[in-house]
């Protein structure tokens, strides 16, 4: 039992949501550390002094050379064997947009059982061709392993991405993501009932960058790595909804976002 | 050394199911939204050209772990893979290949390069990289120009472009460019200016060097060379006694330019003004009209902390954090390079931000343009481009500086006039956070450097790229423009370098910091040295991107994502070892004295000395000519029309480009990153309806928030700059007040964008212009009191004027008024959609016949003719406060469940945009507001832009309360927000507009899509 989680928030290189991500981090009760990655690689530091890694996010190196790639060769080739490790210890890692596309880039999502790092799926430019920040919403899977997003049902959420297109080469592996649960969130019509969530690919912007299947985010077999394109960190208070100022408010001004973050945390102290 | 030939990896996007080549797309459509050119197909294919010490051994790894995506592209090395049949199966009518020009930044290569060494540490060492994008052309219609298409895709001043025409590409000959070398720069020793010359010579000098000084002030740098005190001094330590060397010349030019020194406001203006018959003297317009009132409010609040000396100005928030703001332009290098110049606005004043005190955080920031009509159609000068593409450039410089440097960007504004056509205005703004006091006690905000702090310089490397553009802002635009003024911005060395800095800064290891703009390091450590009374420095030690440049040119470049930083000798280990573990490259370039010099070596030997007090308090004081004659503008005139009709010309008054939904281009913009976005740009139940003000909770969890607005009205100034100030005050504060601000905490900013202003030969009419600007500043001055507004900082802008081919545009005397305040809980802000049917709505504010210059009778002058008219809204500061007060207080007791100012297009367009939030419409009675303003006429009540206005609506069951709240103000009582999709409103038992909402909220949303999904 782990009385305080505590959480491993990556920096550097053009990251730019540390703060937020340590912010839901401490409100969800772990204790949240802003990590540059050089000080994983050269050794002052360790992953394994850990809990739960983050990975928020950003414009790691501009989005040049494909979003996410350069900073995941940094991890993959500066720390593979200590990410490694952290996974097959079975700590909870998330990654959060860049995040996200550093995960799938570097091979840790969809990812496999011997966490072997290699690229399977990617992240692409919107069908739009441009980067928007819209409010979205979004469908868990409830059987999903992923243990960020046990008990949820939807969630609205900022997207704020140019590519964040999930793709893979062929259908075959997304049907084989589907079998093993592995895809957790996709994008929906809040209009209609729950569950929706389907393949058939929704119009823009309701899918707002024409992902395969209406793919928001996927976790590895283990459930323990999510990385997902929306921002559940940008809806930690009511407050900062798109329509709040529409809505009845009463005394509880939580975000919809934090069950992610509490799921984590929660893990972390059950588990760890 | 590097291998001869570089390597060329060529990536293309795979065809799979569902995938797109969704660069290749964009131009297709943008080439057909913008032109009406339709294509069937583009495709594109990036490149690298990799120099260093690789070989085929290579080539796999640097593929598919770099350059390529396995899953989603092809790529090859040292191929065209425009051959591989299997990818290409079909020859294009056209490929055109688009590459840097030598010296100009390459983000994506520099990036290619980082992972190249995380790849290959060891081949890595002298490795260059430069990047190419090749698009290919299928279904050209065959009329088309390739060149003019190439012109399309590049901008000549800073790529290249090179194409391969129907029959090339049908015989494999594809365009392929070189790695583009730079020249090679050729050290020059410092070169002595002989200043005991003719006065013509003199002139000629300045104008030859592009120094922009005039006849005076080179005669004052002449007399100090003749000063025997200054020859003994300078002999002493190597220097020609007599005369200056180019270096010490370029650093006063710079210093002086009006860019840094703002001549023209600090001038001595002698007003003469025809109306009132006054006749007399102004000593500063800045000393008496900006600083004096902020001043005099600063005695009676305690939370004005830095005014006017830092990069920005700064107030308390609350006992643990203090805010700043500063707004910046980056006029002419928009104009030469939309896309470079509008980012490197952004990012440079983000810097502002980040140099302020010990160093503030950047959080917001802001953005507003003033572009020539999207839909011109009229002759573009020579040298010019079409505004379209002024536009598209800005607005992408702006939305890559922004987005990926992680701030929001939370407000701004879009203004069209054809007399933007030649400069275009980029406002780029940034709100800054700080704590209150750092760890070690000191108050953040302020410098605290002492004689032997070492001067580092941080973040990127000084390059022959930025030279002269101070001194090339304070001229006006013309075909002979260096296009070493224009630059591309790299937020990632930035973003490296801010998140160093603050940590240092936490760590308590800053002295003092600034930022490298206008000016180079010439201006940021001539400033500072002006802190402790000196500074040493050695230009052999700083980094550079080319080996080879001469002394002044290091010391006057503005090479992008640079700061200077004072760090106590002591600390200086510690500070550098946190710059290598973010990589970020800091170097000691000299020291901080209290020699009472600005002593500039190059090695051993000393290359300029020039005293701290002559170089900051040396130039002479301007004495100009100012004279105002009001204008006479002819009356407009209005069309009979019935309540259908009335309908339509709401309808093409939203459709107006200055009122249009903006919502293409803003939302591609990142507004909510850092998590704190409370009031967004967009509101409403689709999330589309336009907010006033922005709301940020800075604190992630605490509820005390920060309002963020502006104001922008160049259309009054053809009646009078005095109502166009006012209005743009009351713009800002009105916008403020609609979300919930707190009036006892509110600053200003002023930035000022004028036509020259001083008379001559290519300014006749300057005594008019410079009239224009006096009475602005009496606006700023009088409204600023009586809202208890100080300005905390400001900038100016006094040469905005092009000549093309003998022919000058000017744009109107244009000021953005800014505003930041404070709001004492997020969650009682109110946003401007109307909420549910049922809720009252209301007017708040006296309508009066004022409908000079407006919107209104603007479309009616393009449509038919006619003149703008002659009366402009005039304020009554009074009156508007007390309705702020109340409205205020109102809202604080949570009375108020939606409130929009009325601005652009009167109380209609008010009406209709809140009707756009909740996606209804609205039956409203005005007959009420008529018994209490005489003169009142129709398009007056619809349309006219009276300031002081607001348009609120309440629950039913809390109308009385909130009638209660706004008894002393004129509080008007118009019906209901409804259902279904009419929109009505009716004036004495007679309906004088109807209208369909969803017809009116097309309208609106047309003309500025951006097109594509």
């Amino acid at each position: 039992m782990v009385e305080i989680p505590q959480v491993a928030v990556l920096t550097g290189f053009g990251i730019n949501c540390d703060l937020e991500t340590m912010a839901v981090f401490e409100m969800a009760g772990a204790k949240a550390h802003r990590i540059h990655i050089n000080s994983l690689v050269n050794g002052d530091d360790s992953l394994e002094n850990y809990h739960i890694m983050a990975i928020p996010g950003g414009f790691s190196f501009g989005d040049h050379l494909g979003s996410g790639r350069l900073l995941g060769n940094r991890l993959r080739f500066g720390i593979r064997e200590q990410v490694r490790q952290f996974v097959k210890d079975g700590k909870p890692v998330i990654g959060i947009c860049n995040g996200f596309q550093v995960l799938v880039k570097m091979g840790l999502l969809p990812g496999d059982d011997d966490v072997s790092l290699q690229q399977t799926a990617s992240l692409t430019l919107n069908d739009s061709g441009h980067y928007e920040d819209r409010w979205v919403s979004l469908e868990f899977n409830s059987n999903s392993p992923c243990i960020w997003t046990k008990g949820l049902s939807r969630m609205r959420t900022p997207v704020r991405h140019g590519e964040g297109k999930f793709v893979v080469p062929d259908q075959s592996v997304l049907d084989q993501f589907e079998q093993q649960q592995q895809i957790v969130a996709r994008y929906i019509d809040p209009s209609d009932k729950y569950p929706s969530a389907s393949n058939e690919l929704l119009s823009y912007p309701l899918c707002p960058n024409a992902s395969m299947r209406n793919i928001a985010g996927v976790c590895d077999p283990s459930g323990l790595v999510f990385g997902l394109m929306p921002h559940p960190e940008a809806n930690h208070s009511k407050w900062l909804g798109a329509t709040w100022t529409r809505e009845e408010i009463g005394d509880d001004w939580k975000g919809e976002g934090m069950a992610v973050f509490e799921n984590g945390v929660r893990y972390a102290k059950e588990n760890l | 050394m590097t291998a001869s030939q570089p390597q060329r990896v060529e990536v293309t996007p795979k065809s799979l199911t569902g995938l797109k080549d969704t660069r290749g797309e964009s131009i297709r459509r943008q080439l057909s939204s913008d032109h009406g050119l339709e294509i069937s197909e583009v495709r594109s294919i990036t490149g690298y050209l990799v120099k260093g010490n690789f070989n085929e051994t290579h080539h796999e790894k640097m593929i598919s772990d770099l350059f390529c995506d396995p899953i989603i592209e092809h790529g090859v090395v040292n191929q065209h893979i425009l051959n591989d049949s299997n990818i290409f199966s079909q020859k294009p009518d056209a490929a055109i290949q688009i590459g840097f020009k030598p010296g100009v930044t390459d983000n994506a290569a520099q990036a290619g390069l980082d992972g190249l060494k995380t790849l290959f540490p060891s081949q890595s060492i002298d490795a260059e990289v430069s990047t190419t994008m090749t698009y290919t052309f299928y279904g050209l219609p065959d009329n088309v120009d390739c060149q003019w298409l190439a012109n399309q895709l590049h901008n000549p001043m800073i790529e290249r472009a090179i194409i391969s025409d129907k029959s090339s590409c049908a015989n494999n000959q594809w365009p392929s460019l070189d790695f583009p070398e730079p020249p090679v720069n050729i050290f020059g020793k410092p070169a002595t200016i002989d200043l005991e010359v003719e006065d013509d010579t003199l002139i000629e000098i300045s104008e030859k060097g592009l120094l922009a000084l005039n006849l005076e002030e080179m005669q004052t740098i002449q007399a100090h060379f003749r000063n025997p005190t200054v020859r003994a001094t300078r002999e002493k330590v190597g220097l020609p006694p007599m005369a200056p060397t180019d270096v010490e010349l370029e650093c006063l030019a710079q210093t002086w330019s009006e860019h840094c020194k703002h001549k023209i406001f600090s001038a001595k203006i002698h007003h003469v003004d025809t109306e009132t018959g006054e006749d007399s003297y102004i000593d500063s317009l800045f000393k008496t009209h900006i600083m004096k009132p902020t001043f005099d409010i600063a005695k009676k609040v305690d939370w004005l902390l830095s005014l006017f000396h830092d990069n920005s100005g700064v107030i308390e928030w609350n006992p643990d954090w203090s805010l700043c703001i500063k707004a910046e332009t980056h006029n002419s290098p928009s104009a030469l390079d939309p896309f470079g110049g509008a980012m490197t606005g952004i990012v440079g004043v983000n810097r502002d931000i980040l140099g302020t005190g010990l160093g503030a955080r950047p959080i917001a920031n802001t953005d507003v343009f003033c572009f020539g009509p999207p839909n011109y159609e009229g002759e573009i000068p020579e040298g010019l481009f079409h505004p379209n593409r002024v536009f598209r450039g800005v607005h992408a410089g702006v939305r890559s500086g922004g987005n990926e440097s992680g701030i929001p960007t939370v407000n701004g504004a879009m203004v069209f006039e054809e007399r933007y056509l030649g400069k275009p205005l980029v406002y780029c703004g940034t709100v800054g956070i700080m704590p209150r006091r750092l760890a070690d006690g000191r108050e953040s905000h302020d410098k605290t450097p002492s004689p032997g702090d070492v001067i580092y310089m941080v973040g990127g490397r000084v390059g022959s790229d930025g030279i002269h553009g101070a001194t090339f802002s304070s001229l006006e635009l013309t075909e002979e423009s260096p296009s070493s003024a224009v630059q591309i911005g790299d937020p990632i060395t930035q973003k490296k370098m801010v998140d160093m800095l603050l940590k240092a800064r936490d760590d308590g290891l800053l002295q003092v910091t600034t930022d490298n703009g206008a000016g180079g390091l010439s201006s940021s450590i001539g400033e500072m040295a002006e802190l402790t009374g000196g500074a040493k420095v050695d230009l052999s030690q700083v980094p550079l991107k080319q080996v080879g440049l001469s002394s002044w040119e290091i010391l006057v470049s503005e090479s992008q994502e640079r700061m200077t930083v004072g760090v106590r000798p002591e600390e200086c280990q510690e500070f550098e070892k946190l710059a290598s573990l973010h990589e970020v490259e800091a170097t000691a370039v000299g020291t901080f004295t209290d020699s009472g010099d600005f002593h500039i070596l190059h090695g051993e030997h000393t290359v300029a000395l020039l005293p701290i007090e002559f170089l900051h308090d040396g130039v002479p004081q301007l004495q100009l000519e100012s004279e105002w004659i009001p204008p006479t503008n002819e009356e407009p005139s209005y069309p009979d029309v019935n309540a259908t009709e009335m309908g339509g010309v709401l309808s093409r008054l939203l459709a107006r480009p200055n009122i249009a939904s903006k919502e293409w281009w803003v939302r591609s913009y990142d507004h909510e990153v850092i998590a704190q976005t409370v009031i967004k740009p967009f509101c409403g139940v689709n999330h589309d309806a336009p907010g006033d003000a922005a709301v940020i909770a800075p604190i992630h969890g605490e509820t005390q928030g920060a309002v963020i607005s502006c104001g922008i009205i160049p259309r009054y100034s053809d009646i009078d700059t005095y109502a166009m100030v006012a209005g743009c005050i009351d713009e800002a504060v009105r916008n403020a007040v609609c979300v919930g601000v707190d009036l006892d905490r509110m600053a200003g900013l002023d930035n000022f964008c004028w036509p020259d202003s001083v008379e001559s030969e290519k300014t006749p009419d300057g005594r008019y212009k410079l009239a224009q600007l006096v009475r602005a500043n009496r606006a700023l001055d009088d409204v600023c009191r009586a809202y208890q507004l100080p300005c905390i900082s400001g900038k100016d802008s006094m040469k905005n004027d092009v000549i093309m081919n003998g022919e000058k545009i000017s744009v109107p005397p244009t000021l953005l008024f800014t505003l930041l305040g404070n709001h004492e809980d997020v969650r009682k802000a109110v946003s401007s959609d109307f909420k549910n049917s049922g809720d009252i709505i209301y007017l708040l504010g006296q309508s009066h016949q004022e409908l000079g210059a407006s919107e209104l009778v603007t479309m009616f002058r393009d449509e038919c003719g006619g003149g703008i008219g002659g009366k402009v809204p005039a304020i009554d500061t009074t009156r508007n406060l007390a309705l702020y007060r109340d409205l205020t207080a109102a809202m604080r007791q949570e009375l108020v469940v939606s409130a929009h100012d009325c601005s652009d297009g009167g109380f209609a367009v008010a009406l209709a945009e809140a009707c756009f939030g909740a996606d209804t419409g609205c039956s409203v009675d005005i007959s009420e507001i008529f018994s209490d303003n005489n003169g009142l006429d129709k398009w007056g009540m619809l349309f006219g832009e009276s300031l002081g206005r607001i348009l609120v609506s309440v629950k039913a069951e809390q109308s009385a309360e909130f009638e209660a709240a706004m008894v002393s103000n004129a509080c008007f009582r118009l019906g209901e927000v409804g259902v279904g999709d009419e929109i009505s409103i009716s004036l004495s038992g007679e309906t004088i507009l109807e209208a369909s909402m969803s017809a009116l909220k097309q309208s609106w949303q047309a003309t500025l899509d951006g097109g594509g999904a």
